[in-house]
């Protein structure tokens, strides 16, 4: 009934994970208990969990970051104790505890403290920045966010109940197989990032499609702050590199779950094939997280030097330039792995070669502070610290990037201080100081100054004081994950390092007084104008916090900086712009779904950990259900009225006109003095703002499409890795029988015209035809499956399923997934045609159906690629 | 189609949807499926050993012909094409194209050096990959 879930599962014995887990659940219960005692559920309900506004949303992840933090710093500063103490002798850790710990730290700080925090800023600046409304996909982008902290949640719960991977966070194999670490602690590290994964995923095609589609008039590409375009350089790598981590971790579940042969020691598995698709993955994900980081720092910069940002375009091409490259350096990660000379030397001159778009960042942010009047506000000291910081980073990066002195560092603290030196001194101050720096905007009032520069120092001092003696002890030859030690020279280097620890967590304990103090003094901290920085960009041109609307007419973008411009011109002239023409805004409505695909996500993950087979077969119908339940629906927008518009627009007009004229104490507005008056330009825009609905729509699934070809992909990567590993079975040549795969063939090719000339019908709204076709389309689809299920079955029961090689295993699980897409559209199929049948053809309904003809003639490709690589290459004589 | 000049089209949309007539529509299907019919006929064919391509050169050919085939499908039933109209959504499609590449061919460059650039002795290279 509870599969492999028992008494035995609460760590009873171990005293640390279990007072901790009885302490948070208590903390938890405490804070429902004050929330439902306080009546605040309704408020919560509304305002929050089911809300798809992009800044609540954006406020959660941070929220939810900031909370792992926390999580993954207690993580670290164990491991910092336990070496402080494990000099000749053991510690305090055991070994298995020591190992969770550290798998712990490294899978929370990546996943689910640096992505929801940078995802979080992105969130809620990007459609601000951009003088838009919202995202692409606002109920979705609730979908992701809820996604994620089901991740979160799976994670913790691996404390109370049963364990967590040993396996370090890369969760490389053989150790991570079943054979040798038989508990749950990987499952319940691969489930969550795969339940993560899809909202990252999500995110991904949200973001491309919003930036790339929908931006207020005017604001074309050049335009774009340099933080859009970094979340831009950062979505498109979502969007192309976590489908070859689900694929990744896919097969490695395979392997645990039904006996594959991808990674096993046996069978001819490869294990070497997941540390290289994990770091395909690995790589940008580096990227993903830096590059937002680096706008940040690139709007911080220019705002409080109070000028422009040095270098726009160098800097929209070096993000562009490091969004490829970092595709093409993922094995300096894995040069000891024995690739040889030729290949380790190509890929460590490319990892050279992406400093050099990093560097041409760092000097565009110092000669935009040269000449300029620097303002050292904390997000500014940020700024500042990471320029220190990051270039020792990344001097130790391209020292690591030198194949020979790899050999000699790899896997040694020298690493460790290294990627920290980057991810600290790089993403972390880069969200620390976006945090400090949109929080006004979110909340209406500033953070508290005096302990943000005190956790500001404690956390530059803490990281330094930990992380350079790593270095150090990393040149003496200590390697990382070291559970006791023996060498007395290191001693005194690891004892300076938990110092250090100590200090940044001063530093942590600093940020949350100053939210707690920020809260209580925010009368005298409030932000009435809504530019509280004298800002650039858009976002400081509405009020903060925004109205939910965001925009009460949409700024019209006539340059660069569009509010500086704006701003600017108000000054001259001493008034701002004309009372715009106020209209009805459409909003998106609240949705409950992802809140709902969340907790059924959970259901799922952790029925699946525990092997609760009952459990997550209701877990995915739940999900399912959802969706259908949420494509459903007849009303997806609500109106605020005109009138409403204009009353909330004109207590914004009021500080604003505060702010121009000076009065506003405190805010002292820098004026340049202009050559040429700037003349008040007629709004003449060719880019006529936000794209309609069904280019939005489509082009999303279009984005989300060629995810689904990368993860296609790496599972194809795998099988022409493993095909020939047959472990002494038969081989393709023996197995396939091109007959069938010729039939299969014709179906799919027959359905994919079918649901064309359905698609035809649909747009002349000829629901006759459109229904007959897509039954045809089904119908084919159908027996194209039936055909693959019967091809599989015939194998299976000869004895050559896909536990007979590692050539089986790739060969079921690449062609094994195309027949999951096929039937997924199978069942879109079936609700589509019901949605026609009651609604007939509403908007909503054509945009879906458009979509479902994408990802049909796509899964015709795929097999194009399927047929010809693997069937007809494999049979070839 | 008034939006027509200031956005990409819809992927996906081509012409289905009242720019061009039914028939049109209907034949631009038609074609597409005969040319792919074709290619993939063509495939099988080369592939089962015929005399009419040099043997070395078979691989080639089935890449060219899968190749032309992907094209197919992506114009005739995708509408993707190289106008004006389609700049982003091909340039997206470039961008998949040029991942899935770079996975493809990295991993495959990577993993067979990791067999050939070993200088183990025979029973070692079990190791790292086993037949």
């Amino acid at each position: 009934m509870l599969g492999k879930l028992t008494w035995d599962a609460i760590p009873f014995n171990q005293p640390i994970p279990l007072v901790t887990s009885i302490v948070v659940i208590v903390v938890i219960l405490s804070v429902l208990g004050l929330i439902t005692v306080k009546g605040w559920w309704p408020y919560l309900w509304r305002e929050w969990i089911t809300s798809v506004d992009h800044k609540h949303i954006g406020v959660m992840y941070c929220l939810l970051g900031l909370v792992m933090l926390v999580r993954g710093f207690s993580d670290a500063i164990m491991m910092r104790m336990q070496q402080a103490f494990a000099f000749q002798s053991g510690g305090y850790l055991v070994p298995e505890h020591y190992d969770q710990i550290f798998s712990a730290h490294g899978t929370i700080m990546i996943f689910f403290v640096a992505m929801p925090f940078v995802i979080g800023l992105m969130n809620f600046a990007v459609p601000l920045q951009l003088g838009v409304r919202d995202v692409a996909f606002p109920t979705l982008n609730s979908v992701s966010f809820w996604l994620t902290a089901s991740g979160v949640l799976l994670v913790n719960a691996s404390l109370l109940i049963g364990e967590f991977s040993q396996a370090g966070w890369m969760g490389y194999p053989p150790l991570s197989e079943l054979a040798f670490s038989p508990g749950v602690g990987v499952d319940y590290y691969l489930w969550s990032l795969q339940i993560s994964g899809i909202g990252t995923l999500l995110t991904g095609v949200n973001f491309v499609t919003t930036i790339l589609k929908i931006r207020a008039p005017g604001m074309i590409y050049m335009r774009m702050p340099v933080f859009c375009w970094t979340a831009l350089a950062a979505n498109l790598l979502i969007v192309a590199a976590f489908p070859v981590l689900t694929a990744t971790f896919a097969m490695l579940l395979l392997d645990r779950y039904l006996g594959f042969h991808f990674f096993t020691t046996d069978m001819g598995g490869n294990a070497m094939m997941y540390v290289n698709l994990f770091w395909v993955w690995g790589h940008p994900e580096v990227y993903i997280l830096v590059l937002p980081a680096f706008g940040v720092f690139s709007e911080v910069v220019s705002t409080f030097s109070g000028k422009p940002l040095y270098g726009y375009r160098s800097m929209v091409a070096a993000t562009l330039a490091i969004c490829i490259l970092s595709f093409t350096v993922w094995l300096h990660h894995f040069f000891t792995m024995g690739a040889g000379a030729n290949v380790n030397a190509v890929f460590g001159i490319l990892s050279m070669i992406i400093g050099i778009p990093t560097g041409v960042k760092i000097f565009n942010w110092l000669f935009t502070m040269w000449g300029g009047r620097v303002r050292f506000e904390t997000p500014m000291l940020w700024a500042i610290a990471f320029m220190f910081t990051f270039v020792i980073g990344g001097m130790t990066g391209v020292l690591l990037a030198v194949p020979p002195a790899d050999f000699v560092l790899h896997n040694s603290l020298f690493l460790i201080a290294h990627f920290h030196n980057v991810i600290i001194g790089g993403v972390l101050f880069g969200v620390f100081a976006g945090y400090t720096y949109w929080f006004p905007k979110a909340f209406g009032f500033k953070l508290e100054k005096r302990f943000g520069t005190a956790a500001f120092w404690f956390w530059v001092t803490g990281f330094y004081v930990t992380f350079m003696p790593l270095y150090v002890v990393g040149l003496e030859g200590m390697t990382r994950r070291m559970q006791h030690y023996d060498v007395p020279e290191w001693r005194p280097w690891l004892l300076i390092s938990a110092v250090g620890a100590v200090l940044v967590l001063c530093g942590i304990l600093c940020q949350i007084a100053q939210i707690a103090v920020s809260i209580r003094e925010r009368a005298s901290l409030r932000d009435r104008t809504g530019d509280p920085w004298d800002g650039r960009t858009l976002e400081w041109m509405t009020a903060s916090p925004p109205p939910a609307f965001n925009f009460a007419a949409m700024p019209d973008v006539t340059g660069e900086e569009a509010y500086w411009g704006i701003k600017q011109r108000a000054m001259a002239r001493a008034e701002l712009s004309p009372l715009p023409h106020y209209q009805a805004i459409e909003m998106p409505v609240n949705s409950p779904t992802g809140f709902v695909v969340a907790f059924f996500a959970v259901l799922t993950g952790f029925a699946l950990i525990w092997h609760i087979w009952w459990m997550a077969a209701v877990g995915v119908a739940g999900a399912f259900a959802t969706f259908v339940v949420f494509a459903w629906r007849d009303y997806d927008e609500y109106e605020v009225p005109a009138e409403e518009v204009a009353r909330i627009d004109a207590l914004r007009r009021e500080a604003r006109e505060d702010l121009v004229a000076g009065r506003e104490p405190g805010i002292r507005l820098v004026r340049v003095v202009e050559r040429d008056e700037p003349i008040a330009r007629t709004p003449s825009h060719p880019e006529g703002g936000p794209a309609p609905k069904r280019i939005v729509t489509t082009y999303g699934f279009w984005v989300f499409l060629l995810s689904d070809f990368v993860m296609f992909s790496g599972f194809y990567s795998a099988y022409a890795v493993l095909s020939h590993s047959t472990a002494g079975g038969p081989g393709p040549l023996e197995l396939f029988n091109l007959k069938t795969v010729a039939a299969e063939t014709a179906f799919l090719l027959l359905s994919s015209f079918v649901c064309g000339l359905a698609m035809i019908a649909a747009g002349v709204r000829n629901m006759l035809w459109t229904q007959v076709g897509l039954l045809l389309t089904g119908l084919l689809g159908l027996g194209f499956l039936g055909l693959e299920v019967n091809e599989f079955a015939k194998m299976i029961a000869e004895g050559y399923g896909p536990d007979r090689s590692a050539f089986l295993s790739a060969f079921f699980a690449l062609v094994g997934c195309h027949g999951m897409h096929v039937t997924i559209g199978l069942l879109w199929l079936g609700t589509m045609m019901a949605q026609y049948f009651t609604k007939g053809f509403r908007p909503g309904i054509i945009r879906r159906g458009l979509c479902f003809a994408l990802f049909w003639h796509a899964l015709d490709i795929i097999w194009v690629g399927i047929f010809t690589n693997v069937y007809l290459l494999g049979t070839l004589t | 189609m008034s939006d027509h000049h200031a956005y990409d089209s819809a992927p996906g949309e081509g012409g289905d949807f009242g720019e061009h007539s039914v028939s049109e529509s209907v034949r631009n299907y038609v074609i597409g499926l005969v040319l792919a019919a074709v290619l993939t006929v063509a495939s099988f064919y080369v592939a089962s050993g015929t005399a009419l391509l040099y043997g070395p050169g078979v691989l080639m050919g089935l890449a060219a012909l899968a190749i032309a085939q992907m094209g197919v499908h992506l114009v005739f039933f995708l509408h993707i094409t190289t106008g004006a109209d389609n700049t982003n959504n091909a340039l997206a499609l470039a961008f998949g194209g040029l991942i899935v590449g770079l996975v493809i061919a990295g991993s495959v460059w990577i993993m067979f050096h990791l067999n050939t650039n070993m200088a183990l002795p025979g029973g070692m290279m079990d190791l790292h990959m086993q037949k």
